[in-house]
């Protein structure tokens, strides 16, 4: 979900490394004051970036032959794009189980998952297509296009969750410690420890989170306890 | 090609590219030249289909589409990358873009069409503001599709990318925003 554009703008400049630079743009939903939403609570940050890769506009023209072929061969016009990553509430019903009675190919269960998207993500994913709309042709962009890429749970990059930390060992798989509630010599320390998703990417917070639990794992090494 | 040196190169030049089974049959079906055999696309319609992408992409002090053998990358691509769905509708396309093709110029055979023929019909079908009737929308799909194709087989050809296209296969130090002309001499990165 978000928003893309062109521009006639600074043909005669270019970059070099690959790409330009990436856009981060940190959350400015629901943090206070103003930011408030009625319709929706938590919040989304955006990623993006521009480049001079596309040359359909450009050629469009020329169609085919001679002319059209040397102007492949040029940038095309600057291009940017705007991408909401946004919070999905931690909610109870969203859900993975094992299903033994559909195995794999190798004997082992097979995964079923249970998660919608609730109103909450739906409000919030009109919300980030019209800010990113607004930013781009305040930012004076042409041909500004909001798009909706009908995102279902999976298909994003950041999705989390499953084995959720908690205190209730009957509302969550892991405690504190990112150890199994019923299994204490057994640590999940990936991503499905989390309950939600915030909107940051979530890497370093894994990092943080399996170094936090070796540390305890070799503290409760030391004292016997696992 | 040699498969073994292309698949050297593909380790060493472009690390991101998995070599997945799909990448080997299509070295493996890079044959050597002069004989080339199409896989994919009958051999008639090869001979179309090599024509129509020269007027697409014609030799100008640059190679055109038949001197750089983008005919045979489509049609090795095709048949090693694309699913059967993907196949199908292409080759549908491809005969409602032969009868269309036929009707217009009045003839029988595709073979018997002239190079203004086959000019005629990219112009309708590419040029813009032509409106095409309902009847032709999948001919001139598969215009709009060959077109594509040609321009990416164009694009990430070995000699564009590394003597026409600006190429710098280690691409050193980033800044985001630079001359153009200083940094590529107007010219597209390659990479
Ligand atoms: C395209 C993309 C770009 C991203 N960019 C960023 C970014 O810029 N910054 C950021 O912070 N995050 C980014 N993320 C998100 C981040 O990469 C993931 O959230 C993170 O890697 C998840 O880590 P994980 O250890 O939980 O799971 P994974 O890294 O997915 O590890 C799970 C592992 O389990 C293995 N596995 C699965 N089933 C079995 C089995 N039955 N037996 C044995 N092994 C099994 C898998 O092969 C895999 O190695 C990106 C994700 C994607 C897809």
């Amino acid at each position: 979900m978000g928003a893309s554009a062109g521009s006639d703008d600074f043909k005669d400049k270019y970059y070099t490394g690959r790409r330009n630079n990436g856009i981060y743009i940190p959350r400015f939903r629901n943090i206070g004051g103003e930011t408030n939403q009625k319709d929706f609570t938590r919040g989304y940050g955006y990623q993006g970036g521009g480049g001079r890769s596309d040359w359909t506009k450009q050629i469009a023209e020329m169609a085919y032959g001679a002319a059209f072929k040397e102007a492949t061969l040029k940038p095309g016009d600057w291009q940017i794009g705007l991408s909401g990553f946004g919070e999905i509430l931690p909610y109870q019903d969203n859900k993975m189980t094992l299903d033994y009675n559909k195995l794999d190919k190798w004997g082992l269960p097979t995964v079923t998952f249970d998660a919608t998207l609730k109103e909450n993500e739906l409000n919030m994913r009109k919300d980030m297509q019209q800010q990113a709309v607004e930013m781009l042709e305040n930012a004076g962009f042409r041909d500004v296009k909001g798009h909706d890429g009908d995102y279902a749970i999976g298909l994003g990059i950041h999705e989390m969750g499953t084995a959720r930390m908690g205190r209730d060992r009957k509302t969550s798989v892991l405690n504190e410690n990112n150890q199994l509630h019923d299994v204490p010599n057994v640590y999940v320390t990936d991503g499905s420890a989390m309950t939600s998703a915030g909107n940051v990417n979530p890497s370093l917070t894994y990092m943080a989170l399996t170094a936090r639990a070796a540390n305890h794992a070799v503290e409760e090494l030391k004292k016997m306890n696992i | 090609m040699d498969r073994r040196k292309a698949l050297r190169s593909i380790g060493t030049g472009i690390g991101a590219i998995a070599v997945t089974p799909a990448v080997v049959s299509l070295f493996q079906s890079c044959q050597s030249v002069a004989t080339y055999t199409p896989v994919f696309i009958s051999e008639n319609d090869f001979k179309i289909v090599s024509n129509l992408m020269e007027m697409i992409i014609p030799k100008t002090d640059i190679p055109g589409a038949i001197e750089l053998k983008l005919p045979e990358f489509v049609d090795a691509y095709i048949d090693a990358v694309w699913d059967e769905k993907r196949k199908t509708d292409f080759k549908e396309a491809w005969t409602a873009f032969i009868s269309s093709s036929n009707k217009a110029a009045g003839k029988e055979n595709a073979g018997d069409l002239s190079t203004a023929d086959w000019d005629a019909q990219l112009a309708k079908y590419l040029k813009p503001g032509n409106d095409v009737p309902a009847d032709e929308i999948l001919a001139s799909q598969f215009v709009n599709q060959l077109r594509s194709l040609t321009v990416n087989a164009f694009k990430t050809n070995e000699f564009i990318g590394e003597e026409v296209l600006a190429y710098a296969p280690i691409p050193g130090e980033q800044k985001g925003c630079v001359d153009l002309m200083e940094a590529t001499g107007g010219k597209a990165w390659s990479l």
